[in-house]
């Protein structure tokens, strides 16, 4: 087909309307590297694959069910959990009650790292990001009154994922459900967790033979079970841009299928199991034609392994709405972002969904804020009338184009992984980390300059915010949990558990199935911690080397007045001092959110300061030895996983009890307003806040280590 | 807590301060003049604490794995009882000047073990660089009490013949590349190592390792050994796996061992000392002309004129130079 007949015409009346500007000057070129034109039309979308397929056939674009949402709406699959298991198993029945479809459940993250509670590193964590699940008898509690024969549960699970497995398998044995009448999800992702969401306990071989293991016992016992949610959605909440999202997610899936059938499965017996998880931005159109694009080619990449089953090729998806979106500022206008995002996976077909809640800035939902973020895809699903046609969006030129442009530019990545040896070769290399800090740098920069808009943050600023109610979980969860731990071990056979833990150990030397030994250890109430320190004995624990781009931050705002008196000021402040304002920017703790820290990193060096970065997952004695060794000037500690309020004092009297109570600290990350001023109380001198623009943390920094003697 | 007063410094290292260790590493490190004039007075009261430490100069290229080793074989030394201090030289810099200091994230225990110290020092904006500094805050590090110094510094540039003029043993980490196994490193570097271990010795990459390790020895036999007693040796090790660190220590203390016995020991430090004072000498002449406010009015003008020809650069020399006596 040639150029539409009246374009030359629409091009003269558009440039009139311009007023002298040219039409070029409508072109945008997206963080994709995808230049997206004002007008699509039939000649945009001409011999593209992609288009004019149909649902429920290869290439699956329009999605993996022929009938799609008109047969069956996508599961609303709320991701929750917090405190005790009794607390989240009675929030999980609430939520079932009003209207939920699907369980997904949250882990703490000493669980997570494969701690039990009672463990010094992570006494700050017990059940504050998550559920606390030490032993089955938590997960017992956990799924009380809950049929594990009716209910799909999906588990966030990928460190402690043997542990946590095999706790489920028991507790629903011991409810009378049989292994093969399991159905649900296990996250089982280890590949990204190095990545971005630092919850893995194992270094990478290891690690990928326990993802094996797993896909192989359940391909034996529990074949309704999905043994790999492959996820995308921590690699866009890092910072990564759908094209990257895309390829790093389809690259990893491909490694893990490699393995199984390294491992001698058949593509069809695993395939048809992995499942995957992306997640949903606010550019509305990218993300439809993202899932679409994604689809498309997991079914060109299994089609190389030439599956006898049509399942083995067709992607199946959660998805969640983006939580980095969401502002601690003006927070009602949250639910507004999070229902356009919630249209954007619908329209693209998702099969599950997350929605946020508009506290999400602040703390772990509340029950208000959890109904109304529930309420947001109820209400788009039986109220909007959107359920009655398969893939709305086929045919529109523009979404096509995008469809098509995520899948060549994807693809231009993912041969640059095969290049590299793969994904885990190409994660050790540290490619995919510093794209995706790069990516979230140039983020930062563009919002705190003003050019990408986020209302309430850098345009439209409320003058005074109101306050929010937060969910706090209370201190005494560890108490509790130490206490169960206790009551657990007094009570088990204690032989018993030695000697299925020496089995573990035994396994994981030699080559028999991890999570059958697991199961074994896990009846006899061997705990989460005790089971990981079996494994850690043979494995040894991963330790994150760290690499750190400079100069994203600084050359993406360009040349600009307020980097430039920044920088004079850190210059007069070598002048004046001898040397470099100095930072050290920790982790501490068992949160393992290191975006903000990593943006800070970047663009405190860029602007001229000396940046310390400790290693992750310090305790505070840890941080105030590397702060006094190094002799930096103030200690930025970077908090998300509300530990603050136990991690900072500890941190500010360890500096105290070395003598170095004139290193400053400052807090970043999600405190709750109402925390200021306990953390103010206990000696920091400055708390920052997400949505902080670098540029005016950095000028507070500086006040405060002024003068100091 | 910054006091004016020596003593302060002195005691305070002496009595293993940790807070007062770091201190006087900053002090070293300023570019202030009345902050360096206060640390080479602590230096002269603390000299006679120090020398009795073993001194050890690591270089590799960027990625060899030289931080992963010192972690390594830091929890090596810990655990038979030594006290280890190590000094890692960062040379990245950004566009803004700042640096961006992530050592120890690859030293996750030694960092936190209470036996080790570890001070990563940002390169940029030292007078003099890295030479006075590094010797400088090594001799407070045993002042301090600790028994081997370990720098770091990474092998591009001229760092590290700096570094192994101030240190017992020089080890050069290398890894083995695919083709050529001698590209990309210099033969200089060969010529000041007292070691060289081929690190990532482990995993698919053994086979290539141990023929590396085969290619540099055939390299060394093309050079003279600096000394008649020891030729230097070329090992495997993996910094990751642990594997072939007790052979590098041995190789130390073995090497420690021929030079105490031949003199050497005592001829190489002293003239270290003398490499010392010159080094002091260029710097201080340097500071010298740099701060001379003639110099500072001319030098652009006179620069700009020698680049557009209007003057030779010999009488532009003459010129600046006369500005100083
Ligand atoms: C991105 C994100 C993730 C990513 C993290 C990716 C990564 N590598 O960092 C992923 C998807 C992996 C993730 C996972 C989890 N997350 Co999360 N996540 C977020 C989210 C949406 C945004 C955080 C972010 O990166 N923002 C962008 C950066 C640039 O902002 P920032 O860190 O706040 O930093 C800014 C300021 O705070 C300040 N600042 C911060 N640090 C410092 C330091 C200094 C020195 C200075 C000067 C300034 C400063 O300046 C920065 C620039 O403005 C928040 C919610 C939110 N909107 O804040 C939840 C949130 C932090 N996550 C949460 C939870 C619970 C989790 C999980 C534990 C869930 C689970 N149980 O599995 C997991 C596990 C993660 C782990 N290992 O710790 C909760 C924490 C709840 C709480 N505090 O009570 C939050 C608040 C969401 C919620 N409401 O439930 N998460
Ligand atoms: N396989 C293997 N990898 C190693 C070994 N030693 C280090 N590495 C890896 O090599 C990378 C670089 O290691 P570093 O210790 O940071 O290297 P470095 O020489 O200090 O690097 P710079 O400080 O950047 O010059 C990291 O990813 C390490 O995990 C080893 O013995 N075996
Ligand atoms: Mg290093």
């Amino acid at each position: 087909m040639s150029e539409h007949k009246n374009k030359q015409k629409w091009a003269e009346i558009a440039t009139k309307e311009l007023r002298g500007k040219p039409l070029e000057s409508l072109d945008w070129d997206t963080p994709e590297g995808i230049k997206i034109k004002p007008l699509y039309t039939a000649e945009d979308i001409e011999g593209f694959e992609c288009v004019n397929t149909l649902p429920g056939i290869p290439p699956y674009v329009r999605g993996p069910k022929a009938t799609m949402y008109t047969g069956r709406p996508w599961t609303i699959r709320q991701y929750a959990g917090f405190s005790t298991a009794k607390e989240s198993n009675a929030f999980y029945r609430k939520n079932l009650a009003a209207g939920q479809k699907g369980l997904s459940i949250a882990f703490d993250l000493a669980t997570h790292r494969g701690y039990d509670s009672d463990h010094p590193r992570v006494v700050g964590d017990i059940g504050k990001a998550g559920v606390a699940v030490d032993s089955v008898e938590d997960m017992k509690i956990l799924f009380d009154q809950i049929p594990l024969d009716k209910m799909s549960v999906s588990m966030t699970m990928n460190g402690a994922v043997l542990p946590i497995l095999a706790g489920y398998i028991v507790a629903a044995e011991e409810q009378g459900v049989s292994q093969d009448k399991l159905a649900g999800t296990i996250q089982n992702d280890i590949l990204k967790e190095y990545l971005t969401r630092n919850t893995y306990i194992y270094p990478p071989t290891p690690s990928m033979r326990i993802v094996s293991d797993i896909i192989e016992y359940c391909s034996k016992n529990m074949p309704k079970y999905n043994t790999v949610s492959i996820s995308g959605y921590h690699m866009m909440e890092a910072g990564a841009n759908s094209v990257l999202q895309t390829a790093f997610t389809l690259a990893d899936g491909l490694e893990y299928a490699n393995a199984a059938i390294k491992a001698g499965l058949d593509i069809d017996t695993f395939a048809p199991r992995l499942s995957f998880f992306f997640g949903i931005g606010m550019n509305f159109f990218m993300d439809i034609a993202m899932l679409r694009a994604a689809r498309f080619l997991w079914h060109e990449i299994i089609s190389k392994f030439n599956p006898k089953n049509a399942k083995s090729a067709m992607l199946r998806t959660h998805c969640q709405t983006s939580g980095w979106s969401l502002t601690e500022q003006d927070p009602y206008n949250n639910i507004i972002r999070t229902t356009l995002e919630c249209m954007s996976a619908t329209l693209g077909g998702t099969q599950s969904l997350h929605t946020n809640s508009f506290d999400e800035a602040v703390g772990l939902p509340t029950e208000f804020s959890a109904r109304i973020a529930r309420n947001t895809q109820i209400v788009v699903q039986e109220e909007s009338q959107i359920c009655h046609v398969v893939d709305p969006m086929g045919g529109s030129y523009y979404v096509e184009a995008l469809t098509n442009g995520i899948i060549e530019e994807a693809r231009k990545i993912m041969d640059e992984i095969e290049k590299l040896g793969g994904m885990a070769k190409a994660i050790e290399s540290g490619m995919p980390k510093m794209r995706i800090e790069e990516s979230a740098a140039r983020k930062q920069a563009r919002i705190d300059m003003g050019k990408d808009v986020i209302v309430g943050v850098n345009k439209y600023k409320l003058k005074k915010e109101a306050a929010l109610d937060v969910l706090e979980i209370s201190n005494t969860v560890r108490e509790e949990q130490i206490a169960m731990l206790e009551k657990i071990k007094a009570k088990r056979n204690s032989k018993d558990v030695e000697k299925l833990l020496k089995e573990i150990t035994n396994c994981a030397e030699s080559d028999g199935n991890l999570l059958e030994a697991c199961v074994n250890a896990s009846r006899a109430r061997a705990t989460v911690g005790e089971i990981s320190d079996a494994m850690e004995k043979v494995f040894g624990r991963y330790v994150a080397t760290t690499q750190c781009i400079t100069g994203a931050y600084a050359s993406e705002y360009g040349d600009d007045e307020t980097i430039a008196s920044i920088q004079k000021r850190t210059k007069e402040f070598m002048e004046k001092e001898g040397r470099r304002p100095r930072i050290l920017v920790t982790k501490m703790g068992q949160d393992g959110h290191d975006r903000g820290i990593k943006v800070i990193a970047t663009a405190y060096a860029d602007l001229g300061f000396d940046v310390d970065i400790s290693p992750m997952f310090q305790t505070p004695e840890e941080a105030a030895k590397m702060a006094v060794e190094n002799d930096v000037h103030v200690v930025g500690s970077s908090s998300l996983a509300a530990g603050h309020k136990t991690l900072i004092p500890q941190l500010i009297e360890a500096l105290k009890n070395k003598n170095a109570e004139n290193i400053k600290v400052v807090v970043g990350g999600v405190i709750p307003p109402a925390d200021y001023e306990f953390l103010y109380n206990a000696g920091a001198v400055g708390i920052f806040g997400p949505g902080t623009a670098i540029t005016e943390s950095i000028n507070h920094v500086l006040n405060a280590i002024e003068n100091v003697k | 807590m910054i006091s004016k007063d020596p003593n302060c410094y002195i005691k305070g290292v002496l009595d293993r301060s940790r807070r007062i260790l770091a201190k006087t590493i900053t002090l070293i490190e300023s570019s202030l003049p009345a902050h360096q004039e206060l640390a080479r007075g602590i230096i002269n009261q603390l000299l006679p604490h120090t020398g009795k430490a073993v001194r050890l100069g690591i270089t590799g290229v960027p990625g060899a794995g030289k931080s992963t080793f010192i972690e390594s074989f830091g929890m090596f030394l810990i655990e038979k009882g030594h006290s280890v201090a190590v000094l890692a030289v960062d040379p990245s810099s950004t566009r803004g000047g700042g640096s961006i200091l992530a050592d120890k994230t690859r030293m996750e225990k030694l960092s936190v073990t209470p036996n080790a110290f570890i001070r990563p020092s940002p390169s940029e904006g030292t007078l003099g660089g890295v030479t006075r500094k590094t010797r400088e805050t090594m001799l407070v590090c045993e002042a301090a009490g600790f028994d081997v110094i370990i720098v770091e510094t990474v092998g591009v540039g001229q760092s590290e013949t700096t570094v192994a003029s101030m240190v017992d043993f020089f080890l050069v980490l290398m890894i083995a590349g695919a083709g050529d196994e001698l590209q990309g490193i210099k033969k200089g570097v060969l010529e000041i190592a007292d070691a060289l271990a081929i690190n990532k010795t482990d995993g698919d990459n053994i086979q290539k390792a141990r023929m590396a390790r085969k290619e540099y020895e055939t390299a060394f036999h093309f050079l003279r050994p600096a000394s008649l007693t020891w030729s230097p040796p070329v090992l495997n090790c993996s910094a990751l796996k642990m594997t072939g660190i007790d052979e590098i220590w041995e190789t130390v203390l073995e090497h420690r061992k021929k030079f105490f016995a031949t003199g050497e020991f005592n001829t190489k430090r002293k003239k270290q000392s003398v490499d010392w004072m010159w080094s002091l000498i260029k710097e201080g002449l340097k500071e010298k002309f740099y701060k001379n406010p003639e110099v500072k009015k001319e030098l652009p003008a006179i620069m700009e004129d020698v680049r557009n020809g209007s003057l030779a650069p010999t009488a532009a020399a003459g010129r600046l130079l006369s500005f100083v006596n």
